[in-house]
């Protein structure tokens, strides 16, 4: 657990949207969930991001209430859930299989739950059309299910779920059955609401630029444990460790040891690097460079240099990787920009030595 | 309330009322199988052993023999003439495949009654064929129409499963087989008929379970010599009055029936694995 | 069988061979032409006796083979006779219970096995099997033994009772299909929303299931109405159902008005199918009802 989870508590303890304390879930002999210590905060967008298999959706849907924690207490706006059913919860979940009811009209399902608590039917019309309208489906309302395109479903289940005015919304990677354009839409558009809505948002993804793209915050979980807690930037830059350095975005890692206050690698450079005082003489490490940090040839004054030899090059549009071989097993990817000025083809060819250099901040050292 | 707790409340009404209604009479019938009738006619629970013992005896175990003969012999029938049935709908239907099944199927919402009812009417001594031709074939009282009524009774039963199966088979194969084999008969015993397999063991079991149990072909189109242990069963029920006897006969059939649906379930499970592998 | 002649099998087919639809015979294969006689014969001999009780259920005379008029007579002796009507309403009354008694706890037992987990699930599955594969002569006697054990005086009670035993694994296996195919997100979304585990069940499975629960309850109701052998077994003097009265008329020897009653019930049957297949399409879903009784496809 990262120094940024550690939270002054505020005077009032309720204040958070969402506590978890200690909270474990186990199927049999497997954790799910290890021992987790988390506090959203009202009106964040909050992300939980990980691998399959990582706990993000067996902790969402503790929140809904669908699960129940082995050990430990899920507080909601203070009170502690265990307890209460998920139809008395006042939180809402958008599934990623939408969960549209096929025998009612779209009306009907951002109806369902304003009927359940008995709204008056005059109040639920208002407040249907206003959810339709935030989700731009206004008109939409005697459709069916089954006549609507992913992305309409998906949004008549945005709509059914912030219609109830819930403290927290739960969304299980709700945009992960849509193309890829659709969903980059969404995801503008998800975050759009959500602050027009100011509502909680709790977000289970594995794709790391979508998490990225939409939070206010991040937990990267891995084997139902949070391995860092924190902003999208924060995350990005300062990765706490290797996993979570080789999930969010590219990272090149390199395996070394630590001499002298540097860095010898396994290829056998050695580079100048920011090296953590817990990290003593002889300590196994990797050093962590993103690829777009990495400069080819054209080094600037101090920056830390090493050779290599071209083994690839891949075109992927708005730039090229070239991965160059530092030694045997060693390989790192760098980033080139396809601006208009230099054609990468014209400039390397595969075999070809070249440098690469990065600032020395840049580069982690991480255990 | 969780989930399950819930749920498993739905399995109650139903679970009693099939343990008590289905699960007690048999219990019961087993239990009386070891009975005896006293003076009076009254039926008693007893651990006799005779009503078994009875069985094996001359006058009945051929009953019980031909029963299962006449079975098998409706299943081999039905097998013969289903097939092709089947398999001409299923490759050759086409467009109208749903309605040539619906055809065939047609005549099953008859009563089972009334249709074997048709074939006395039809076949019998004063019946439209003997009619027609002027003749007085005897038809009826003969192994021949019991098996034949067995067949027209349960038919269906066989085509249907046959036929899913045969519908569930990409065409693309019989083409491969023809590549590999040749000869239709040829593709047809190494293509077709494996593929089928598990519709042929389910039709064959559809066909063979009721049979074996069946007592109205053989009350209504054969004669003594066409005694079935469906007859004998009823007989003992209702007219001859010795219930115990009668659920003898009635564990004999079930626990026979079992032992072929072990063989069954045994070989439709290898069928699967096979198909599968 | 004449051998196939040679044709190339070079993976490039010859551009004029239309393309096959599936479902087409692969040609110069079987001979259809022997296949379609084995058809036709056996369509022949398939409806031949259907024909026959048909066609002869309107004939003027008594005789079976001569058709000597069309004539409505024996239709009227079926309406007119009092007992007749009586054994049909009794049919129907049978029928009608069978099918809302056995579809309920059906469909409760269907529920159960799916989404509860317990010790007893997977016999109570077998136990729920057995009855399809019991004979329904084993059926009725231990269903007569029962009764007369309990001092149940054979009646339509009895008929009744056996006929909802008997029903319940049908609508189970209709039932269990469809279940199995509606995704469990869909309950967990309404109760998100508010809804109560048994608001849940109502609101949101039910409906979901119903094409399965009718087209179930249509196909108990045939079987009811047409079965033989349960109800003989379990019928009290009077009224008797449809079927066993059919049997004592046949036993007495060949009667015409049998044809009227058979002709009768094919009506009734088929009717009462036809609906299980055409309903759900009613109810404004676009799954035909075999496919909804075959268990495929939900919603």
């Amino acid at each position: 657990m990262s120094a940024d989870t550690v939270r002054a508590h505020s005077a009032e303890p309720s204040a958070s949207a969402i506590r978890f304390e200690g909270v474990t879930k186990r199927f049999g002999e497997l954790r799910a969930v290890d021992a987790l210590d988390l506090e959203i905060e009202k009106g964040e967008f909050f992300s939980l991001l990980g691998p399959s298999g990582c706990g993000k959706t067996t902790t969402l849907r503790m929140v809904a209430g669908f699960e129940q924690p082995t050990e430990g207490h899920i507080y909601l706006d203070g009170e502690p859930v265990e307890t209460v059913p998920p139809y008395r919860r006042n939180v809402n979940t958008v599934f990623q299989s939408y969960a549209l009811f096929e025998h009612l009209d779209v009306a009907d399902n951002v109806a369902f739950g304003l009927k359940r608590k008995k709204v008056s039917s005059d109040e639920i019309r208002t407040r249907v059309a206003e959810a339709l309208e935030l989700v731009e489906l206004h008109g939409r309302e005697k459709a069916r299910p089954r006549e609507l395109s992913g992305g309409m479903k998906q949004r008549v289940a945005l709509a059914r779920a912030l219609v109830n005015r819930p403290s927290v919304l739960l969304l299980d990677e709700p945009l992960g059955a849509l193309d890829l354009k659709l969903r980059k839409q969404m995801q503008v558009e998800l975050k759009g609401i959500q602050r027009e809505v100011g509502i909680t948002f709790l977000y289970v993804t594995h794709d790391q630029e979508e998490a990225l793209a939409m939070s206010d915050r991040i937990a990267v979980m891995e084997h139902g444990l949070v391995k860092q807690c924190s902003s999208p930037e924060d995350i990005y830059e300062h990765p706490s460790g290797p996993f979570v350095a080789g999930f969010i975005g590219t990272s090149n890692l390199l395996s070394g040891v630590v001499e002298n206050g540097c860095v010898k690698l396994a290829s056998g450079a050695t580079c100048v690097a920011e090296v953590p005082s817990d990290c003593p003489q002889g300590a196994e490490v990797h050093l962590s460079v993103r690829p777009e940090k990495i400069w080819l040839d054209e080094l600037e004054e101090g920056m830390v240099e090493v050779g290599g030899t071209i083994v690839e090059r891949v075109y992927v549009g708005t730039t090229t990787q070239v991965i160059v071989e530092l030694g045997p097993g060693m390989r790192v990817t760098a980033l080139e920009q396809n601006v208009a000025r230099a054609r990468s083809d014209d400039r390397w060819q595969i075999g070809d030595r070249v440098r690469l250099g990065w600032h020395r901040e840049h580069a982690r050292v991480l255990r | 309330m969780n989930e399950n707790r819930f749920a498993s409340g739905f399995l109650v009404p139903p679970g009693v009322w099939l343990l008590l209604l289905f699960v007690v009479p048999l219990v019961l019938v087993l239990a009386l199988s070891f009975g005896y009738t006293d003076d009076l006619g009254e039926a008693i629970y007893s651990t006799r052993l005779d009503n078994y013992e009875r069985l094996v005896d001359p006058d009945y175990l051929p009953v019980l023999f031909r029963s299962v003969g006449f079975a098998l012999a409706a299943v081999v029938l039905c097998l013969l003439i289903g097939y092709p049935v089947a398999y001409y709908i299923a490759i050759f239907g086409g467009r109208w495949k749903n309605v040539l099944i619906a055809l065939v199927v047609l005549p099953f919402f008859v009563n089972y009654l009334i249709r074997t009812y048709a074939w006395i009417a039809m076949l019998g001594d004063d019946g439209l064929v003997n009619g027609l031709f002027d003749s007085s074939i005897r038809f009826l009282n003969t192994p021949y129409a019991v098996i034949g009524g067995l067949v027209y009774g349960f038919m269906a039963f066989m085509i249907l499963p046959i036929y899913a199966s045969l519908d569930r088979m990409d065409p693309a194969l019989i083409e491969a087989g023809k590549d590999l084999y040749g000869g239709p008969w040829q593709t047809f015993l190494h293509v077709t008929l494996p593929h089928t397999m598990q519709g042929v063991l389910a039709g064959s079991l559809l066909v063979f379970l009721p049979a074996v149990g069946d007592f109205v072909s053989a009350s209504l189109l054969g004669g003594p010599e066409e005694v079935m242990v469906g007859n004998l069963i009823q007989q003992q029920f209702q007219a001859s009055d010795n219930w115990p006897f009668g659920a003898a006969l009635t564990v004999a059939m079930m626990a026979f029936l079992m032992i072929f649906m072990l063989f069954y379930l045994r070989a439709a499970a290898r069928e699967t694995r096979e198909a599968t592998a | 069988m004449s051998t196939v002649e040679s044709r190339p099998t070079a993976p490039a087919r010859p551009a004029a061979e239309p393309a096959r639809a599936p479902g087409r015979p692969p040609k110069e294969f079987d001979r259809p032409r022997f296949l379609k006689l084995f058809m036709g014969v056996f369509f022949l001999f398939l409806f031949a006796p259907i024909v026959l009780v048909v066609l002869f259920s309107f004939n003027s005379s008594r005789s079976l083979q001569d058709f000597q008029g069309f004539s409505t007579r024996w239709y009227e002796t079926f309406f007119e006779s009092e007992s007749l009507r009586e054994s049909l309403v009794a049919s129907l009354e049978i029928a009608l219970v069978t099918m809302v008694i056995g579809t309920i706890l059906g469909t409760m037992l269907a529920y159960g096995l799916v989404r509860a987990r317990t010790r007893v699930s997977s016999s109570l599955n077998v136990l729920m099997l057995v009855p399809l594969v019991t004979p329904e002569i084993v059926a009725g006697a231990s269903a007569l033994l029962l009764f007369t054990q309990v001092k149940l005086e054979l009646s339509l009670t009895t008929i009744i009772l056996a006929h909802i035993t008997f029903s319940i694994s049908y609508v189970t296996v209709v039932v269990r299909a469809r279940l199995v195919s509606l995704s469990h997100e869909v309950e967990e979304a309404s109760m998100d929303l508010g809804a109560t585990r048994w608001q849940t069940f109502r609101l949101v499975t039910l409906p979901a299931l119903w094409p399965a629960v009718v087209a179930a309850g249509l196909l108990v109701f045939a079987l009811s109405f047409d079965d033989f052998v349960l109800s003989f077994f379990t019928t009290g003097e009077s009224p008797q159902p449809l079927p066993v009265r059919i049997w004592t008329q046949i036993r007495f020897g060949v009667r015409p008005t049998i044809n009227a009653i058979g002709t009768f019930m094919l009506v009734i049957s088929v009717v009462s199918i036809g609906l299980a297949l055409l309903l759900p399409r009613l109810f404004g879903r676009r799954e035909s009802g075999l496919k909804v009784l075959l268990g495929r496809e939900a919603a």
